[in-house]
């Protein structure tokens, strides 16, 4: 998933002299928290980027408040407060690298750029949708964590077992904790993600989610003697 | 009371099938429960009747003209599974199988309970039951969860549409009623109730207590996620917080039961440890809330259950029992029994009820009673802000 495929295309910018007060009004009205700075130039070229300000800088502006900006009033031009130079993305960038970039700089929002000219905005509410988006979590599905080895084929050899079953997978994400192993969290969809969750412990593999149904030292079995239930023929 | 008002939709040909030889569900089930309560003298001739035809137009109502005609694709025998067109629309795969004239035959369903919606609107009767119907994961434009088409939903449908009605559709299913939720998501003239046990452990993943509904439905769906191992008290006190109140606010005409057995302790596929007892009892409140708040108006339909054999025909005979207002006796007929074992080749029990002596108590019991009630504690006061918000700012979402 890229910058392309979830930024948002319409952006409103401003020029450097642009009132603050306007700006002000503008958030308001058009429910908008980040705002890039254009300065047109001559002829054929695109506007420049010259800075971005977010809402926090420009609500603060006239307030009684220890972190107001000294000697800035309403009647001011908004390149008084805006940050300059700005860090941009390209709409080719992936997703993730995009977050990181804006996590380690903490900062809410990124102007996308193509060949000098604004083509998008891409904010941290578009990273958060598109965790959720990759995260399968919007399909009908079981959820079920697998730890395996950090070793190459660790997921083929995963994903095997389950194709065995003949249940399709929604969604794969992976987390770490030691260097040894990694977690994938898959959503799986089939209605018997206990019966898959067996079926993998039986093959070896640790499956830490769903919990098995033996908790607290309890019998596995339902509260009768266990049927065949952990055998680990595929069922279709 | 007698069975007189109470009609049985019910055709062989419902319970004359399978999705793949060893899928967990079991249309001959509902088989085992219509011999049952025929040999108990619970359910008589008279009180059958056959599904009306069901016109394509009316699943088209719910479904996508493009599902539909997959479905219709691949009813022809030894058509090849893996197909990654048919794998968009959930079909092909171990849960949701491809089988001979599975249109047919789900269609088939889905008539049954349209009839039993249509008897109860036209006033041919006062309460029905389609023990094949209750198949509520089935989406739009998808097949999942080892349902096809959302008879449920094809039915309400029908009732909202046709007869001008408002539903209460209550989901007692271990599973979240997801399909039939999100089909009306945004309809205020239908409410969605589901208990099941929590997205965290199982399919479909959904039914957190946030998913209110949203536009105009917003404040019609409810949902209480239940924890692994809620047993008859504690599933008992949420039924009691929650369910009255969510149908004495939306003032229904009709309530419609997806029964789904699955919540019983010896269920292979869910982790809710409800005994047959337990089950009973939420059927006989169901049936007293129809009779408090819709005229008595009320279907019922299957749904769940993957003990199929043993529990599932005495959970539904009870159910057929308590709509009836019938008493199940002590003892199944031997001969009932004895055809059946012979068949199947499993032990049945001699008994319609169950003894809980020798069961283990559920692990945690304190602390997963008290979970569940404060979620329920805190649905309902979410739902009561919702309810007392004027129609037209209702629909609205909070801002974040």
């Amino acid at each position: 998933m890229l910058v392309s495929d979830v930024m948002t295309r319409k952006v409103v910018a401003i020029g450097p002299d642009t009132p603050i007060r306007d700006v002000q009004a503008l958030m308001e009205q058009r429910n908008i928290r980040h705002f890039p700075i254009l300065q047109s130039r001559s002829s054929a070229e695109p506007d420049e980027l010259v800075g971005i300000v977010s809402d926090r800088d420009v609500r603060l502006v006239g307030a009684d408040h220890p972190r107001a900006p000294a000697a800035v009033t309403a009647a001011d031009p908004i390149s008084r407060l805006m940050v300059h130079p700005v860090l941009t993305a390209h709409p080719d960038d992936p997703i993730e690298e995009t977050a990181k970039v804006l996590r380690e700089n903490k900062i809410g929002a990124m102007p996308v750029m193509d060949e000098g000219r604004l083509v998008g905005i891409v904010t941290g509410i578009d990273m958060l949708d598109a965790l959720v988006r990759m995260s399968g979590v919007y399909e009908a599905a079981s959820r079920i964590e697998v730890e395996v080895a950090n070793r190459p084929g660790a997921l083929a050899e995963l994903l095997r077992h389950i194709a065995a079953r003949n249940v399709n997978v929604s969604s794969v994400l992976t987390t770490r904790g030691d260097p040894d192993t990694v977690t994938f969290v898959l959503r799986v969809a089939t209605v018997d993600g206990h019966g898959l969750a067996r079926f993998l412990r039986a093959q070896g593999f640790s499956v830490p989610w769903p919990p098995a149904p033996s908790l607290d030292g309890q019998a596995p079995s339902h509260g009768r003697p266990a049927p065949a239930d952990d055998d680990p023929t595929p069922q279709a | 009371m007698s069975t007189e008002g109470c009609k049985f939709v019910y055709d062989p040909d419902l319970a004359g099938f399978e999705l793949a030889p060893d899928h967990p569900f079991k249309p001959l089930r509902i088989e085992l429960t219509r011999s049952l309560l025929s040999e108990v003298g619970l359910l008589s001739e008279a009180d059958i009747v056959r599904p009306a035809p069901l016109d394509e137009d009316d699943i088209l109502m719910v479904h996508d003209r493009r599902f539909v005609d997959a479905v219709k694709s691949v009813s022809v025998a030894g058509k090849a599974a893996n197909d990654a067109t048919l794998a968009a629309f959930g079909l092909g795969t171990s849960d949701n199988p491809l089988f001979d004239d599975m249109h047919d035959k789900i269609a088939r369903v889905c008539a049954a309970t349209v009839t039993a919606v249509e008897l109860v609107a036209d006033g041919r009767a006062l309460r029905t039951a389609n023990l094949a119907g209750g198949l509520h994961h089935a989406l739009r434009d998808r097949a999942s969860g080892f349902c096809i088409y959302n008879d449920l939903a094809i039915a309400i449908r029908r009732a909202v549409d046709h007869y001008g009605l408002r539903v209460a559709y209550l989901d007692l299913d271990a599973h979240h009623g997801d399909g039939v939720q999100w089909l009306f998501y945004d309809e205020p003239d239908v409410l969605t109730v589901s208990l099941h046990e929590s997205g965290r452990y199982l399919f479909p993943g959904t039914g957190h207590t946030y998913e209110t509904g949203k536009d105009a439905g917003r404040g019609t769906a409810v949902n209480v996620p239940l924890e692994p191992f809620t047993e008859d008290g504690s599933f008992l006190e949420c039924f009691d917080m929650v369910v009255p109140r969510a149908i004495e606010r939306f003032a229904p005409d009709l309530i419609v039961l997806q029964a789904g057995a699955d919540m019983h302790r010896f269920d292979p596929l869910a982790d809710l440890w409800l005994s047959l007892d337990g089950m009973g009892k939420a059927y006989r409140r169901v049936v007293d809330l129809a009779e408090s708040f819709t005229g008595g108006r009320l279907v019922v339909t299957g749904g769940g259950g993957y003990d199929p054999y043993q529990t599932v025909p005495r959970a539904w005979a009870r159910l057929w029992a308590e709509v009836t207002g019938q008493l199940l006796p002590d003892d199944l007929p031997t001969a009932w029994r004895e055809r059946w074992q012979q068949r199947l080749g499993v032990t049945l029990p001699a008994v319609s009820g169950e003894d809980p002596t020798g069961w283990s108590p559920a692990p945690r019991r304190a602390a997963i009673t008290s979970r569940n009630r404060s979620v329920a504690e805190r649905l309902l006061a979410n739902l009561e802000k919702i309810w007392r918000l004027p129609a037209t700012v209702r629909g609205r979402s909070y801002q974040a």
